[in-house]
């Protein structure tokens, strides 16, 4: 059964058209990073698998579950979404943030239970953030917010994860500690994950697959842990143009030639 | 208990205490003043004389059990209107109720005379045309957002306020032009039991439709694209919330006429008590605004010998707090 499978999937904005009959799937507990330039359509994608925009032709389904049509509370079951640029929440306690996530599975009307409750506090320790609970959540720093949304997402518990651009905002060991954190849950939660990232180096560490997009098509896939270094700069190369691919202690390392 | 809790607590029981006081402070100032001892008497069911008991039942009691209704569903209306528009300057009159329920209004003085029932349906008829012209205007355009819903209440508070204007301009300046200007300016004095009576089921079925709504609310305040992929189904959603507010604001406001200024100044008056915003503040917003009209209505009809217009005061007390929290207000925080 495959988590996620993308099937000729064509869309774009006011009738333009932004990617192209794409196509891939992804297994459950794979994390999977989607590379490509800005305006390349990555964020449209992730768009139309989200319902935020019609896709004009194609579907993808979750464990065989056709979700294309689906409305936003029964497609918010199968997939979560962490944006580019989350909302400002000004006075909104944390704890109030990551109970959003029960939204999906909750009665319109209703609030979540004790036993609910409870769950996503536990949640909340896990991941390391409990001292956080009570605090204003526009008062947090961008990785501490970054995690408390991971958070949201972990507690609207659905097996499939987009996040667009999850590091952006980030400095450098926040990156690598957001990442790490998102890929052992994937793994060990047998969830499937889709990542967009700008920078190759940390979709080479991090992801077990690497799909590749450019001008709206589909150019290929690499999977890091069993590529060679010359597949690695050929694929690579295809988005970034002349950049050098070195192999340091297990790990690929890409650097522009500029 | 965490500190934030333990200052919550005690807010909402200062609030309800200061309602108290104000509610029953109420009830015995007037042009017939009424006093602690004879408000025990009646409600234990004692001797009392007819009159005093007779303003109490027919005047007091009424007027100020409006004035409480008016307060929470005008703070609660405004609370919810600045989370679900993301706009701390939202209030209830955002999307033209308030003009077209006055437009209702000056239609039923000029056309059918001073029956204040008649003035109240056909305010109430107004408040709820405008809100269902703007859903429809909105669902007509293919862009869906809260600024849409915006332009659409700005396009029919425009149209309603150019026909206000025309019906004065054909209304009697004695008696009709006055009227209409009276009714602007809000008052409690044509409040009788068989108004609250009327517009009471539907205030509380507005009220507790938000109450139940809370968590959608809340979800409503993140951004369109976020609320969505949490599951909200954003367009309906807004459009029941909307719904039920206009509903108990037009229920208000058709008995009231328009009062200023509370679904402004009530949400930030919570947020900066309360330093949060989750259902809570709508609640305690809804309890200052009740505070705030209690007081500018005791006000009202004791400052001078003739009633004044309860907008008056509480643009008099609401001008104030907004120059506060402006010049109190730290970038970037509530």
């Amino acid at each position: 059964m495959t988590g996620l499978s993308i099937d000729n999937i064509t869309a774009g904005y006011d009738g333009r058209e932004i990617i192209s009959g794409i196509e891939f799937s992804i297994e459950r507990g794979e994390f999977c990073a989607l590379l490509g330039r800005n305006g390349s359509g990555k964020t449209t994608l992730f768009k139309s698998l989200c319902g935020l925009i019609k896709s004009y032709s194609g579907s993808f389904y979750v464990d065989d579950v056709d979700c294309t049509n689906l409305n936003e509370r029964k497609r918010a079951q199968y997939i979560s979404y962490i944006p580019q640029r989350h909302s400002k929440l000004q006075g909104v306690l944390v704890r109030d943030v990551v109970l959003m996530g029960y939204n999906p599975t909750l009665p319109l009307l209703a609030s979540p239970n004790k036993s609910e409750m409870a769950y996503a506090e536990n949640l909340v320790m896990q991941m390391e953030l409990g001292e956080l609970a009570d605090k204003d959540f526009s008062r947090l720093s961008e990785g501490q917010k970054q995690l408390i949304i991971l958070t949201r997402t972990l507690v609207q518990n659905a097996p499939v994860m987009l996040m667009d651009e999850p590091d952006s905002s980030l400095d450098f060991p926040n990156r690598h500690s957001v990442l790490a954190k998102i890929r052992d849950i994937i793994h060990r939660q047998n969830k499937v994950g889709l990542v967009t990232l700008h920078d190759p180096n940390f979709a080479l560490e991090y992801c077990d697959k690497i799909v590749l997009i450019a001008n709206g098509q589909l150019l290929g896939e690499l999977r890091p842990k069993t590529a060679t270094e010359q597949e690695v700069l050929t694929h690579l190369s295809k988005i970034y143009g002349n950049i050098d691919v070195l192999e340091h202690r297990g790990r690929f390392v890409v650097q522009m030639n500029c | 208990m965490p500190t934030s809790t333990y200052r919550k607590n005690q807010m909402f029981i200062l609030i309800t205490v200061l309602i108290a006081i104000a509610f029953l402070v109420s009830i015995c100032v007037g042009k017939y003043p009424i006093g602690l001892t004879d408000i025990f008497t009646i409600v234990t069911g004692g001797e009392i004389d007819a009159i005093s008991k007779n303003v109490f039942f027919t005047i007091r009691l009424p007027r100020t059990i409006m004035a409480l209704i008016a307060g929470l569903g005008l703070g609660m209306a405004g609370s919810v209107y600045q989370t679900i528009f993301k706009n701390p300057l939202a209030s209830p009159d955002i999307i033209g109720v308030a003009n077209g329920a006055t437009l209702g209004a000056a239609a039923a003085i000029v056309f059918f005379g001073y029956s204040t029932l008649m003035i109240a349906a056909s305010a109430f008829i107004g408040g709820i045309l405008v809100m269902v012209l703007v859903v429809a205007l909105v669902n007509s355009t293919t862009n869906i957002n809260t600024t849409t819903y915006i332009l659409a209440g700005i396009i029919f508070k425009a149209l309603s306020e150019s026909l206000i204007m025309l019906l004065k301009l054909f209304s009697d300046p004695q008696n009709e032009l006055a009227a209409i200007e009276f009714w602007t300016m809000g008052s409690f004095s044509h409040v009788v039991v068989s108004k609250v009576v009327v517009i009471f089921p539907i205030f509380l079925t507005g009220f507790i439709g938000m109450i139940l709504l809370r968590r959608q609310i809340a979800l409503l305040g993140l951004e369109d694209d976020e609320s969505r992929s949490l599951g909200v189904r954003v367009g309906a959603i807004r459009m029941i919330v909307l719904a039920v507010s206009t509903l108990m604001v037009t229920s208000i406001i058709c008995i009231t006429g328009v009062i200023n200024f509370i679904g402004l100044i009530a949400p930030h008056i919570a947020r900066l008590a309360l330093k949060r915003t989750s259902f809570e503040t709508c609640i305690f917003a809804s309890l200052v605004g009740a505070f705030i009209v209690l007081v500018a209505d005791c006000l009202a009809r004791s400052m001078y010998s003739t009633e004044i217009p309860i907008s008056i005061l509480t643009t008099f007390i609401g001008l104030p707090c907004l120059i506060y929290f402006m010049r109190s207000k730290k970038a970037g925080r509530i």
